[in-house]
Order: C-alpha cells, then sequence, then structure tokens
C-alpha cells in the first residue's frame, strides 16, 4: 500500500515537473534551421563536427591500463609471500623487471611527453 | 497562472543581451558590461535581446542575418547607432548611450510578459541541402557515409595531421564576423585536426579601430603627457579586460575595466596585478603560444614588438618624455604571456609618467610623430596586420590560438576619433542602410 501510495505522488510530481516545463513550449514552434547550426559568429561549417581526430593521450591511457592490472596480480601474490617466501619474491621481481622493459619502451617512443 | 508567474520571475533577471559589433560599436559595451541589469553573453543561444551596435558594414549583413535567426523565441532587437533593416518590424532605434540600459531592460521585460512580439526570423528556415527522404534509408544520399544527412556532408575529408602525419579527419568552417573572441569584425575559414589549428586564413579584417581624441590632438599641438598616458593605459586596460574574459577570469576582467573607468593619476596598479597573480593567469598553459619573430614583431609594432625585445618607442625622442626619464620597457619572450606582461608593465609606466607629468606639469614636444597604444604613427597612421595570423596560428592548439588572438592588437587605426560617429557619405559607401537585404 504505502508503495502503491508512493509511486502515485512520483508519477504526480513528474507530471507536474513536465507541466511546468511544456505549458510555456506548447506554442513555440520547432527550432528553426539556422537555430540547429553551430554558433560560429555568422559563419558556417563546411560539414558535421562528427569527425575521427587522434586523441593524443591514447597510448598513455593503455599504459596506465596495464599498470594497474598489474597491481591487481600484486594481491593474491602478497598472501602466497607469506607461504613462499623468498621465491615469491623472485618470481614478482622477474614479473616486474619484464614490465618495466615495456616502460622504459614507451619511454623511448615518447609516450609520456604529452602533446 | 503558473506561466504568467514564471514569466514575471524571468522579466526581472538581468537581461541576457548578446552583441552583434558594428562600427565602433565596441566602445558601448566596455559601458554596458558594468550595468546590474544587463548581463553581455557569448553566444546568441543565451540571449534573448540582439543588441546590434554601431553600423555593419555591407559586406557583414549575411553574417548578421545568420546570428539574428539563432537566437531562441522568443527574443527582440535594438539598434545602436544603427539605421534597423526595413523589413524588421518591431526593431527599436536607440542613439543615446545613456538610456541603452534602460531601453534594454523594457524592451525585455516587455518581451517576457508578452506586451512584445518577437522578432520575425529572416532566413528561410529550410536546410542548408535538400536531403530528406534522399537515399535507401533517407538518410540524405548513398552510402553508409555519403549524401547530406541533416543538410550538410559528413565530415570525410582527410589531411594529413602537420603534428606526425596521421591522415584523419580535418574540420572547416568559418568563424566571424561576431564572435567574441575575436577582435569586432574579423572573420576567418579554419582547419581544424582535432584540436590543432591545421590551417588559418583571415576573410574578413577587423574594423578599424578609434583611439582617444587626445592622440589625434597631440599630432597637431602640445598635450599634456598626463592625458596622454592616461588614455594609453586606458586602452591597455581594455585590452586586459577581453583577454581575461576569454580565460574565464570574469571578476579580474571587471576589475580591469573598472578602472579603466576611474582612471586618474592616482591610480595604481598593484590590486589588478596582485589579483592576477593569485589568479593563475600568468600560469595557464594556453599563453605560453604564439611567439613572435623579430620580422614579424616588426610588422605588427607598438607593445607587442617590444614584449619580443625590440627596443622602438617614439616617446624615446620626444623632449618632454626625455625630461620625465622615460625608456621603453621591453619583455624579451615575444610569446603570449610576454605580451600580457607588457601590457600590465605599460599601463604601470603610463600611471607613473602621467603621476609626475602632471607634478611638473609636462607636455609632448614632438608633432608628427607620436607612439600610439596601437604603435608608432609617423606618415602613416598603424595598419591592419592580422594577415600576421594565418603564419603564427597553424600548429598551434585551440586554446593557445584564441589566445594569441586576444593578446595581439592587430586592427588598424580609424581616421577618427572615439566618439566621432561615422559621417552620413562613409556610410554610403560602407553598405548603405541594409534595405538590400
Amino acid at each position: 500500500m504505502e508503495l502503491f501510495a508512493f509511486l502515485i505522488i512520483m508519477i504526480m510530481v513528474l507530471g507536474a515537473g513536465l507541466l511546468v516545463q511544456w505549458l510555456p513550449m506548447r506554442h513555440q514552434p520547432r527550432p528553426s534551421w539556422a537555430q540547429r547550426a553551430p554558433f560560429l559568429g555568422g559563419g558556417t561549417p563546411d560539414s558535421h563536427a562528427w569527425s575521427r581526430y587522434h586523441i593524443r593521450y591514447y597510448s598513455m591511457t593503455l599504459l596506465l591500463i596495464a599498470f594497474e592490472m598489474e597491481m591487481m596480480f600484486m594481491y593474491p601474490w602478497a598472501v602466497v609471500f607469506v607461504e613462499k617466501g623468498m621465491k615469491a619474491m623472485m618470481e614478482m621481481g622477474m614479473f616486474l623487471a619484464i614490465l618495466s622493459v615495456g616502460i622504459v619502451y614507451a619511454w623511448r617512443e615518447g609516450v609520456f611527453k604529452w602533446q | 497562472m503558473a506561466v504568467n508567474w514564471l514569466r514575471t520571475l524571468a522579466s526581472r533577471r538581468s537581461v541576457p543581451v548578446f552583441p552583434v559589433l558594428g562600427m565602433q560599436g565596441d566602445e558601448l559595451l566596455q559601458q554596458l558590461v558594468l550595468s546590474p541589469d544587463i548581463e553581455l553573453v557569448d553566444s546568441p543561444r543565451h540571449a534573448s535581446v540582439l543588441l546590434v551596435a554601431g553600423e555593419i558594414p555591407a559586406d557583414r549583413f549575411e553574417f548578421a542575418r545568420r546570428v539574428h535567426d539563432q537566437l531562441p523565441s522568443p527574443f527582440t532587437t535594438l539598434w545602436f547607432r544603427g539605421e534597423p533593416w526595413s523589413h524588421l518590424e518591431n526593431a527599436t532605434r536607440i542613439d543615446d548611450l545613456d538610456i541603452l540600459p534602460t531601453a534594454l531592460v523594457t524592451a525585455y521585460s516587455e518581451l517576457m510578459e508578452g506586451r512584445r512580439e518577437s522578432s520575425p526570423r529572416i532566413l528561410p528556415d529550410k536546410p542548408p541541402n535538400p536531403w530528406e527522404g534522399e537515399g535507401d534509408f533517407g538518410q540524405g544520399g548513398e552510402g553508409m557515409m555519403g549524401g547530406v544527412p541533416y543538410g550538410r556532408p559528413m565530415a570525410m575529408n582527410m589531411e594529413n595531421d602537420i603534428r606526425d602525419g596521421l591522415t584523419l579527419d580535418s574540420l572547416t568552417f568559418r568563424l566571424g564576423p561576431f564572435f567574441f573572441a575575436f577582435p569586432p569584425g574579423m572573420s576567418a575559414e579554419i582547419t581544424l585536426q582535432g584540436d590543432l589549428v591545421q590551417t588559418w586564413q583571415t576573410q574578413l579584417v577587423p574594423y578599424p579601430q578609434s583611439l582617444d581624441p587626445v592622440f589625434f590632438t597631440a599630432r597637431e599641438r602640445p598635450v599634456p603627457i598626463a592625458e596622454i598616458e592616461l588614455a594609453r593605459a586606458r586602452h591597455h586596460l581594455h585590452r586586459l579586460y577581453r583577454g581575461l574574459h576569454l580565460a574565464g577570469l570574469e571578476g579580474a576582467s571587471l576589475s580591469a575595466l573598472r578602472l579603466a573607468q576611474n582612471l586618474s593619476t592616482t591610480s595604481t596598479l598593484d590590486g589588478l596585478r596582485r589579483y592576477l597573480s593569485r589568479s593563475g593567469f600568468f600560469r595557464l598553459a594556453a599563453i605560453k603560444g604564439g611567439e613572435l619573430g623579430p620580422e614579424q614583431a616588426r610588422r605588427i609594432g607598438g607593445p607587442a614588438a617590444r614584449a619580443a625585445g625590440l627596443d622602438e618607442d617614439l616617446r624615446s625622442g620626444d623632449a618632454g618624455y626625455r625630461r620625465l626619464g622615460f625608456s621603453p620597457v621591453c619583455q624579451t619572450g615575444g610569446d603570449t604571456c610576454a605580451r600580457w606582461w607588457q601590457v600590465l608593465a605599460e599601463i604601470d609606466q603610463s600611471l607613473h609618467l602621467a603621476r609626475q607629468a602632471e607634478r611638473d606639469d609636462v607636455t609632448t614636444s614632438e608633432l608628427g610623430r607620436i607612439e600610439t597604444p596601437r604603435g608608432p604613427w609617423c606618415a602613416k597612421r598603424p595598419e591592419d596586420a592580422s594577415a600576421l595570423f594565418d603564419e603564427l596560428l597553424p600548429g598551434l592548439e585551440w586554446g593557445d590560438a584564441l589566445a594569441t588572438v586576444a593578446s595581439l592588437d592587430v586592427a588598424g587605426l580609424a581616421d577618427q576619433p572615439v566618439g566621432t560617429r561615422p559621417s552620413g557619405e562613409s556610410r554610403a559607401i560602407r553598405g548603405g542602410t541594409g534595405n538590400d537585404v
């Protein structure tokens, strides 16, 4: 019953909100074609602005995701480390060393340079 | 009833005005900005009143018509010191600056309360190209990306990026002449590759700017240095207002404008400089570009040249200024940041010179060769230098490019000082009354 009353109240509130929006708009025509064009200070565009361009921080983003995943591997490793000791430590060291080669490579390629 | 209440409420807010600037129109903006009842907006979408300020030259009518039709309904149009187009029935013409704010408020409240009709649309309501119902799926033409959906082609113009040669879509458009971040009257055809300016071609040069009458008098007879230096500081403060407004520092821009309005020999720049340092204006990444080479700096002249390290100022040759111990201030960077530091330094220097000159009652002595805030004026007035953008801006990111445009004073000097109304004859040459629309 309470849920039903709540539903009714919600519908009424939503309806009232929409009515307040709709009432002043009901006599207005659709925006004209001139209004629908982007504002360019009186100028005009040649084409739509839906264009493919290069997101310059793309490679940096990929690298961030790769190293976030690496952190995820370290949580279960922390549990195993208690059991295995130095052996696990060396394995993780090798894993990090291989990943570091990736960082050095990306660095050389200029990934960290903001364009 | 709810609607009436909403309308009344809306009519009490500050009036959202979009200014379309004609010749000498920007002078009134500085007056309007400080009016508490008026809110100047940068896009017609946010405006309910279109203010056409000054005479619009005939070659810019088409652009003005497009802006006029971009205001959302209901809206009204006011013409300040210009003849309204004959087919705009309820356009009001105002010639007196003192009654303009009141007229704007009245027009807006009448519009909101339904006592004034909305301005009629001028352009035909049709898409740029016919497209509806064309093609297999009604998308406007052949192929998935072909045709003209919604009347306009898709961005398929592949060009090589000038940074690294990646071939991606570029975006070509024409911006201006009523774009708030450009000098009034300027328009350019721009090609963007992502956020990078690939090409820039200035198509319409900015309107010639008017200077304070004291600069014109100084070419005919000696004038008090205090007066000419205050006018110079005021000019630079108005430019600083535009730069700060573009940077989004509304508070700082308004204090620059207030300082310009109440400028006297007792004014100091300390408060504004402190405000700017604290607001982080000089640390903005966007003001690190736009470096002028020596040749470019010489072409534009004035403060922009001195910001690039050129030690050239006609005031050095004036006996009056020599008596005051004048020597030009210069920066070394030549980029946007250096130009704004130069503007601040020149305002400070002008206030200092004005104070000294007032105390010792010094006047200028050199006639015919004066240093205006725009640059040196010897035989010829400083000319328009907006063509410089075509070589300076390609390769800059969009934000850097706009910051560079704001920092360079490129418009040439008008042949008449501020406050002089264009004569009927010159108006006719520039395009009549607009009845040919």
